[in-house]
This record gives structure tokens, sequence and C-alpha cells, in this order.
């Protein structure tokens, strides 16, 4: 194994191996003091009113102690000396993207966000460290007055209009952390909807955390006016990593929205999005049994991958040895996804061998082994003072190649209807079989292409049946390949195309064969007594009769031991693949990856946000949060909406990464008539609090609300529901119900809910359910009498739990949830 | 001679230390239909749960057999997966998961590599039609607000789809007004076949009207006391199961 990292894809680092030089503009230090505050108010050119705001927030902040009731222990552990509260990365914020600068542009071009905007995003803003940098709307909206900028940009634009609602619904003083948040705040967006405006699609923001010890302090104020709709959706970009796949093996940050690939059955599945994101860490570089297959991600990205540990023969491993595998241990274990970091030597992953088949009448057996000659032997140009187009094969001159001649010109005599020319070459010995047929070239540069270095088979042959495909692999055999005996029979072929050793794989694979490609490097070389430059030949083994060192094939697919694996430092941007069915997890360099996770830093990171919404009369917000935040994340955030008569407030709130969580999206219903509404999902596995819920105040008459708070908690996770219904005294006939359960994967775990009734009004109907349970042991039976292994059936059930959250959410984020919660289920039993 | 489809022997089983299957034996053949009748708390139910291997049941004598092999070892998905199938007298429901995702997962569980996605959609529409089942009803949530005919309904297609090769149909008549049952028994009789065996528990004679079965066991006290042809379900529809009882169990 060589030392020096090698990419997945070819000229990976001269393409997309970037990365932006740290030019900011201004780095506030570590730290928090009246002078960092007021740097960053004077940076922002902000009015003065606003540096006032910032330092009466502050003096609050050092004020307040930390809250007593929400987990001390984790909470005890935040520095807050040890915190940037600013970054700026550039100095100038575009409307456009033209005047968005070069640099970030750059970034943005190449994470593919102009291309989502394009395509069906009204308005993209990205909170790239604290700024957001780029950010626009569609035009649509814009005409109609909607304004969707980010919040320093707002300020700046509309001063009058954030001066009268901003800090009103949750002031400066209210806790501790919207206190620093209100110091410090940075980004995040605004949005004003005019009167009557529907907005019809849901407008978006992307929000991630770079650097380590980096601060998240963004501020959203969205005032919908009488009668207007709006729907925003807050991720925390639900990350993204590398990886190359499919059918062709394109480079995976130039796959798009839409295009096929092949999901880890080996069936085709379509991509639903992409995504991209910068990166800065280790990557890990594994290489299974076959060098050329190596493939590099992020260290959390899962891989399905069988561990050695838990398939060992007993006997043990000794030095460089590895241990014995028991092979019907082997063969019986359920491969898993494991992320890549925890990944050894040793430990199998999974090639799955590709499914598609359609079979075409066109392509008969004479036209495949024709095929098969010209892929390994042939070349096509037009003669240039003939005129004529040419293909050609060349043979040697032995007796063993005899026989390919004889067929070759009995396939073309076949094929074309035409007589091929027998040609002996006196310069190098060998024979040439010729034809000059248009139809022979179009059909062989169609399916084969051209150029030794450069040919590549198309996709339809590519599906065509095995046993076709067989005759196709038989006479490319005949001329790139060689066979010999050793113990067992071993074929060996060669080509200087990546991309046909590569298909010559998957076809092998097809016919049941895991063939091994390596590299053998060009360069100067002497043939015949030439001096010759030979271009990299991608060598292929395979044994028709015999596995390939520990591989085996279980079921679709071939278990193939990890040769090498290595951690290397690495900045840039990783991308990833989204398909449109499951398994949603791809291909990368032929062994089946998932995509995704949150990306995860050293050390803990804050967020610390503040969302105020205001609901004018008959205005409707909906607010979506899926947070997915890293797990070393402290994700404290301050969620309030005003609504006024008639109007109706909707938080759906899901929370699954970070440390420690607390969130209680809260709905103040001041006029008549006024509807809230908060469903909240929380899953808190290992290490993780979720200390969510939600906060209902009625103050005015025939106002109602409704809280669904579901949470489910494994590996000693804990979630806590904390609500609060409070009812005034004016507020007659009010109607309010509570409904929350908690979802106990195992003993461990911890549920703990709090709610609260402050009911001071006559005729009011308050309705309030809490169910904590374990995973039934009856839908367990019911799904496993179906045949359903106990961990699907667990999963199935976990989905269930989730859908009357997931199916509020547009499609590919409920997709997107589904499969983070799969994610956090896999191993979670048996 | 061949081996049966189903073999118990001396079967005892007990849950939370109380003896409810005190010796049952019993042996089915491929392509019969047993029935298995008998007063409630005879323990029926517990007989089907042991053989589909509910946790909660232990046993602690005697031995079940299907197609030769040993049932105690194996747990219950992979029972499913070699063909049984367990029709529930009272499905749970499994809030959120729709009956058309339930289903296809079931049966790529229990055909694997031979599970044909394209042919899932085209074979479950053919067997809801069959059955009598609305289209609508494959977007629902599995047994979460059925009525107690969809819930029968539900498990004959579930039975239809997975073909397996000893169906157990606990109680599948129970609930049901005369129309569906006859639909429900027009469904049991389509699978019917030399491939199938059946054993059909039931506390009532009359789905035995619709579904003929080739023996009839009665069952008192967790034993089966007597068996005999298809007259013998006449004869307790007549009778009544009082006659076993004094005459097995006599007052103490």
């Amino acid at each position: 194994m060589s030392d020096k990292p090698i990419s997945v894809n070819e000229n990976y680092d001269q393409q997309y191996g970037f990365h932006e030089q740290e030019k900011y503009v201004f780095k506030a230090k570590k730290g928090l003091s009246k002078k960092v505050v007021e740097e960053i108010s004077g940076m922002k050119e902000e009015p003065d009113w606003m540096r006032a705001f910032r330092l009466k927030a502050l003096e609050a902040f050092l004020k307040k102690p930390l809250p007593g009731w929400l987990d001390p222990e984790l909470l005890s552990q935040i520095n807050f000396e040890n915190i940037y509260y600013y970054l700026k990365p550039t100095e100038k914020q575009g409307k456009t993207w033209e005047e968005v600068p070069e640099e970030i542009k750059n970034t943005f071009d190449k994470l593919g966000i102009p291309e989502a905007e394009r395509k069906f995003l009204a308005g993209v803003s990205a909170q790239y460290e604290s700024e957001v940098v780029y950010h626009s709307i569609h035009a649509d909206l814009e005409k109609q007055g909607v304004v969707f900028l980010g919040m320093d940009d707002g300020l700046k634009k509309y001063p009058e209009l954030v001066k009268r609602y901003f800090g009103t619904v949750i002031p400066p003083l209210d806790n501790k952390f919207a206190s620093l948040n209100s110091a410090v705040w940075s980004g995040g967006s605004f949005i004003y909807v005019p009167k009557g405006v529907q907005v019809a699609i849901p407008l978006q923001a992307y929000f991630r955390i770079n650097a380590q010890n980096m601060g998240q302090f963004e501020r959203t104020l969205i005032i919908a006016d009488e009668g207007s709709s709006v729907h925003y959706i807050e991720g925390c970009l639900p990350a993204g990593e590398q990886v190359s796949t499919g059918l062709r093996w394109m480079n995976i940050e130039s796959i798009q929205t839409g295009e096929t690939v092949l999901n880890s059955d080996g069936e085709e599945a379509a991509v639903r999005a992409t995504r991209a994101r910068p990166y800065r860490g280790d990557l890990i570089t594994i290489e299974p049994l076959s060098g050329e297959n190596r493939f590099r991600l992020t260290p959390e990205h899962p891989v399905l991958a069988i561990r050695r540990e838990e398939v060992r023969a007993p006997r043990k491993s000794r030095g460089k040895w590895l241990g014995e595998v028991n092979t019907a241990k082997l063969l019986a274990a359920e491969p898993r996804f494991v992320e890549a970091g925890k990944l050894c030597r040793g430990d199998f992953v999974v090639f799955p061998i590709p499914q598609t088949t359609r079979d075409d009448s066109r392509y008969t057996i004479p036209v495949l082994r024709l095929l098969g000659f010209y892929l390994a032997e042939g070349s096509t140009f037009v003669h240039r003072t003939l005129r004529m187009p040419v293909v050609v094969f060349s043979f040697g001159s032995g007796d063993s190649d005899r026989p390919h001649v004889e067929e070759t010109k009995r396939l073309i005599q076949e094929v074309t209807g035409k007589r091929a020319i027998e040609v002996a070459n006196r310069k190098n010995h060998g024979t040439s079989v010729l034809v000059y047929s248009q139809p022979l070239r179009d059909l062989c540069l169609e399916n084969c292409g051209k150029g030794a270095a450069t040919k590549e088979l198309n996709k339809t042959l590519m599906e065509l049946p095995p046993e076709k495909q067989a005759h196709l692999l038989e006479t490319y055999h005949f001329g790139d390949g060689s066979r010999y005996q050793r113990a067992h029979t071993m074929v060996r072929a060669s080509t200087a195309s990546k991309a046909l050793a590569r298909q010559l794989q998957e076809l092998l694979a097809r016919q049941g064969h895991y063939a091994t490609i390596s590299l053998r490097p060009g360069g100067p070389d002497i043939i015949l007594g030439r001096r010759i430059t030979r271009k990299d030949q991608y060598i292929l083994y395979h044994s028709p009769d015999r596995r390939m060192g520990e591989v085996r094939r279980r079921g679709n697919a071939f278990l193939v031991p990890i040769k090498g694996i290595r951690r290397d430092p690495y900045e840039g941007p990783v991308f990833n693949i989204e398909l449109n069915r499951a398994p949603n997890a791809y291909l990368a360099s032929g062994f089946a990856v998932h995509n995704c996770t949150a990306p995860v830093y050293a050390s803990d990171s804050l967020h610390s946000a503040v969302v105020e919404l205001i609901a004018l009369p008959h205005a409707h917000i909906r607010y979506t949060t899926i947070q997915n935040w890293s797990k070393n994340v402290y994700n404290l955030v301050t969620k309030r909406a005003i609504a006024h008569e008639n109007s109706i407030v909707e938080w759906l709130d899901g929370n699954l990464g970070s440390k420690l969580t607390a969130k209680y999206p809260a709905v103040h219903l001041v006029g008549r008539k006024a509807r809230g509404e908060v469903v909240s999902v929380a899953f808190a596995g290992a290490g993780q609090h979720q200390d969510a819920g939600a906060k209902m105040v009625h103050s005015a008459p025939e106002t109602s609300s409704t809280i669904l708070s579901k949470s489910i908690c494994k590996d000693g996770g804990r979630a806590s529901y904390r609500g609060l219904v409070k009812v005034y005294p004016q507020a007659e006939n009010v109607k309010s119900s509570v409904r929350c359960d908690a979802l106990l994967m195992d003993e461990r775990s911890r549920s703990d809910t709090y709610p609260t009734m402050e009911i001071d009004a006559k005729k009011v109907s308050i309705g309030h359910e809490a169910t904590v349970s374990k995973v039934g042991e009856e839908q367990l039976f019911y799904l496993m009498s179906r045949g359903l292994k106990e961990s699907e059936a667990v999963t199935m059930i976990v989905n269930g739990f989730f859908e009357a959250f997931a199916k509020e959410l547009p499609l590919e984020y409920a997709v997107e949830l589904n499969r983070l919660v799969q994610l956090e289920m896999e191993g979670s039993v048996g | 001679m061949t081996t049966p489809l189903l073999e118990i022997k001396n079967l005892h089983v007990t849950i939370e230390g109380k003896e409810i299957l005190k010796g049952i034996n019993l042996a089915l053949e491929k392509g019969q239909v047993h029935a298995l009748m008998g007063p409630n708390g005879s323990g029926k139910s517990t007989l089907s749960n042991v053989l589909m291997g509910h946790p909660k049941y232990q046993v602690t004598g005697g031995e079940v057999l299907y197609q030769g092999r040993d049932l105690a070892s194996l747990k219950t998905d992979v029972r499913a997966r070699a063909g049984l199938f367990l029709a529930f007298q009272y499905p749970t429901a499994i809030p959120g998961v729709s009956v058309v995702n339930f289903l296809r997962t079931a049966m790529k569980s229990r055909f694997g590599e031979a599970f044909q996605p394209k042919e899932f959609r085209k074979e479950f529409k053919a067997a809801m039609a069959q059955l009598g089942i609305e289209e609508s009803f494959a977007t629902r949530y599995v047994n979460d607000g059925f009525s107690g005919g969809e819930k029968k309904r539900h498990e004959v297609l579930q039975m239809a789809l997975l073909k397996p090769e000893l169906a157990v149909l606990d109680e599948t008549d129970s609930g049901l007004d005369i129309d569906a049952l006859r639909v429900v028994a027009e469904g049991i009789n389509r699978l019917r076949g030399p491939q199938l065996g059946i054993l059909l528990i039931t506390h009532y004679q009359r789905l035995l009207s619709y579904v003929e079965p080739d023996v009839v066991h009665v069952m008192m006290d967790g034993q089966i006391i007597q068996s005999g042809g298809k007259e013998l379900a006449h004869e307790l529809e007549a009778k009544g199961y009082a006659p076993y009882e004094t005459e097995k169990a006599p007052a103490p």
C-alpha cells in the first residue's frame, strides 16, 4: 500500500481538492467582554440602538446564573471563555450571485448551491461561519414584496421594521442564553411577508458550525402580516459526504439530482438530492482486497460491513496474521452500517452485484462476441487517403491466435455482411483483420468507445442478461486476457482504461466472480527492444473455479475483506447524495456505504439561536426545524411566537443530534381565536440529553393549542418533556390538548415528563395525556411473526412512532428523518 | 412413512408459572385442514402463540416438530421465514406503519432474493381485490382503528401474500358478520391446497360449514380430549362443550 493519499475520483485533487484560505475580515478574540461586543457592533456598522441592545444583553448574560433546572452536569461543561463569538468571512454581503465575493462564490459554486436554488428553493440563506454570505430570493416573491434577507442585511435595509419588532417577542433579558444571543448575534434570517401574500414554497436556510470552538448565534425574525402565510424551514445541514458511485463510476460531485445510480442492493435508484459541505478533519481510506477499489470517506460515514471480531473462528490471531474467519458465521452474519472510523483491517465490506437486467434483441451473440474482440484488440478510424471507415482487429501471429482470427472474420461476415480482409503485419509479427464498414464502426463506437485508455461500455451492454454478457467477456479475454494454471485457474486481463476495468469487474461480478483490480503504473519501458512510454495498466484477476482469498458470496453481494485502512488529515469539500428509495445507501468504488451523518469536531460547540415569529391577524406561520447537530454541540435555543387574532402558528421541531438540546417553542396567543401548535420529536442516544417541550400561553378568549411531543431514548440517552400551558383569567373558552409519548428502547435510558398547567380561567377544556412505553412485546412479536428480524421490527415501530411528525414534513425532510432514525437505531437490538 | 408437516408431542407449556398446556399431541399432514375446537380458556390461543414462538410462554416439556425440525431453538422470525404463519385473533396495532409498507417488508423478509419488487404492487392489489378490500386500505396504519372484520381480512390478506406452508388461524371467524365470514372463508379456501397445512382454531362450528376440515380436535383444559372427522364438529354444535366438561373435570 502506498502511503500517498489517493482519491477515489480521478483528478479529484485538481478539480475538487480546493480549499479557500481563511480570509476572515475580522476574527473576534475568544471569550466575551464589552469590548468584543462593541467590536462586533462596530464591524457591522450598526445603529446605536442595536449597540445599546447588545450591551444591555451582555450585562444580563454576565449576571444571570445558568438555569438550575436544566441538566447541570452537561451544562456546567460549557466554557464560555473558550468560544469565538464572531467570525466574519468577508467584507461584503452579496445579494445577487454576481455580487458574492469570488472565494465564497467558488466554494458555493462547487457546493452546488446555485443549482439547488434554481431548481426548487425559493431562497437559500446559508450561514457560513457567522455571517450570511449568500442569499437570494425567488423573483416572483420579490415582486410580491416578500423580504427574505440575512438578519444583518435586514437591519440595514429595513431599520424601522426591525427596530419595531426585534427583541419584542424575546426580550434580551428573557433567559441567559437569549441574553447571550442578543449580545453577540450574527446572521440568521429576516422575513417579512406583506398583507395577503401566500408564500407557496417553503423558504429554507441551512446552518452549520464550521470552525472548532465556534459559537453560532443566529437570530431569526419572521413577520407575517395580516392574512399572509409562510413556511420556513431551518435545517442544520444534515451533513454530506464524499464518495463516488454508480453504474458508470461518476465522480460524486458531478452527479445531479434525477440521475440514476445503484443502491446497496445493486438496484437502480434515482438521486433525489445532492449535498456538499466543507470539511476539515480526517478522512479514512479503505482499501478492500482489490487496491483500485479503495475509497475515502469521513470517519463517521456509515459503511455496510461485517466486523471480523463477530465472525471469528476460535483460533487466535498471531502477529500480522488476522484471526481466522468462520465461514458459516460470516455467511450467517447480517451486514450492518458501521462508521468508517471504527472499521479495522480484516473487517468485511459489501460489494453488491448489480441487478438491473434489460435484454435487447439487437445484441445477438455474434454482435457481442465481435464487440468483445473489439474491446480487446480493435480500433477504428477513417482511412485518410481512401476516406473509408475502418475497423481493425490486431492479433498475434501465433497458432494460439489462429482460431480467434478465424472467428473474428466469421463474425464480421455475419454481422456486417461484408468480407473481412486479413493482413499479415510483418513489422510486429502480427495478423490484422480489417473491414471497411460504417455500421460496424458506429456499432463499436457507440458501445465501446475508442482509444485504449478511454474505452468504455455503454449502459445497454452493462445491463444485458449475464448469460449474454458472458460471450463478450469470453472473446474479450481471448484478446486482453491470459489464463494460467496454478493450484487453480487464474484469469488475468489488463486494460489501459480505468473505466473499462471497473466495468469488467462489474460484468464479472454478474457472472458470479469477484475480480480484483490493481494498478501497474505506466512509464518508460522497453518492449521488443523499442523504448516506449507505457500507459497505466489496470490489471484484473479473477478465478473462475476458486474464491479470491477470503471473499465470499452472500446473496447478491460479495463480502470482501479490508486489506488496509488509513486515516489522513483533509480539508476541502465532501459530498453526499441521497437516493429516492430505500436503502438510501450507494456504492463507493463498488462498496456499499450509507449516506451521511453530521460532522463531528474535536471540541464542543455552542449553538444558541433566538427565533421570533410574529403572526398578525389571520396570518399563518409554520416553522420547521430538523436539528442534527453533531453530538458535541450544545443546542440552547429560544423560540417564541406571538399569535394575533385568528392567526395560526405551527412549530415542527425535530431534534436528533447535539449533546444537550434545550428548546421549548412557545406561542403566545394574544388575539381571539388564535391557534398554536407544536409537534416535536426527539431522539436521544448515548451521551445525549434532549430536553424539549413547548409552551402555550393563552391570554385571549377562544384560543386553542395542541402539543404533540414524541421522544425515543436508547443506549442510556435521556429525553425530557418540559411543557407549560397557561391560561389567563380573561381567556375564556380556551381549548388545549397535550400529548406526550415516550418510547424507551432499553432499561438504561431515561424519560421524564414535566408538564405544568396554570389555568386561571373558567370554561376551558384541557386534555393531557402522557404515555411512556417500552417497545411493545406484542408489536415485536407481530412483526417478527411475519418474518422481520428483531432489529427491522424495532426500526419499523420507531419510524411509525415518528410518522405523525414525518408526514407533516416536505418529502425530502421526511425521508431524511426516517433515514436518520434508522441510522440511529441500527445495531440497537440483538 | 413421511414426516408430518407438524408434529406436536406431549407439549407442556406454562406462563408465569401456571401450566396452560398439559400434554398436547397432534400430527398434521401437508394439505390437511385440522380444526381445533374448545371453550374459552382451554389453551387454544396459547398453543397458537407457542407454535409461533412467543417469548412469553415457557415450554416445559415435549416438543414441536415442523417439517421434522425441532422448533424449540428457532426465533419467531426464523419460523416465519420457514413458512409458518399465524393469523392472530387480536392483531396488534402498529401506529404510523402503513399496510403496504408493512406487507412489502414482510414479503421481502419471507422470500428474500426471490421477492420481486416490481411484481409486488400488482400482486398486492390482486390479493386485496379477491378479499374485497378497498385500495385505500393500503395506506392505513396496520390494525390501527381497524374494525374486527378489517383485522381478520388483513390477516387473511397476509396469509395469501406470504404463502405459508403451515397456517395457524386463531379464531379468524370471531367477530365477523355473515358476509365477512363468507369472504374470509372463501379466502381461506382459495389458499387451501396440497402444499398448505391449516390448523383452524375456532370456538364455533359456523366457520367449518364453509371451510371443511379433514380432522376435528376437541381441546379442554390444556389437553386434546377427542379427535375425529368433521361430524364431531356438528356434534359439538348440537350438544355444546358441557358433556366434555363434566366428563373431564368433575367439580371438586
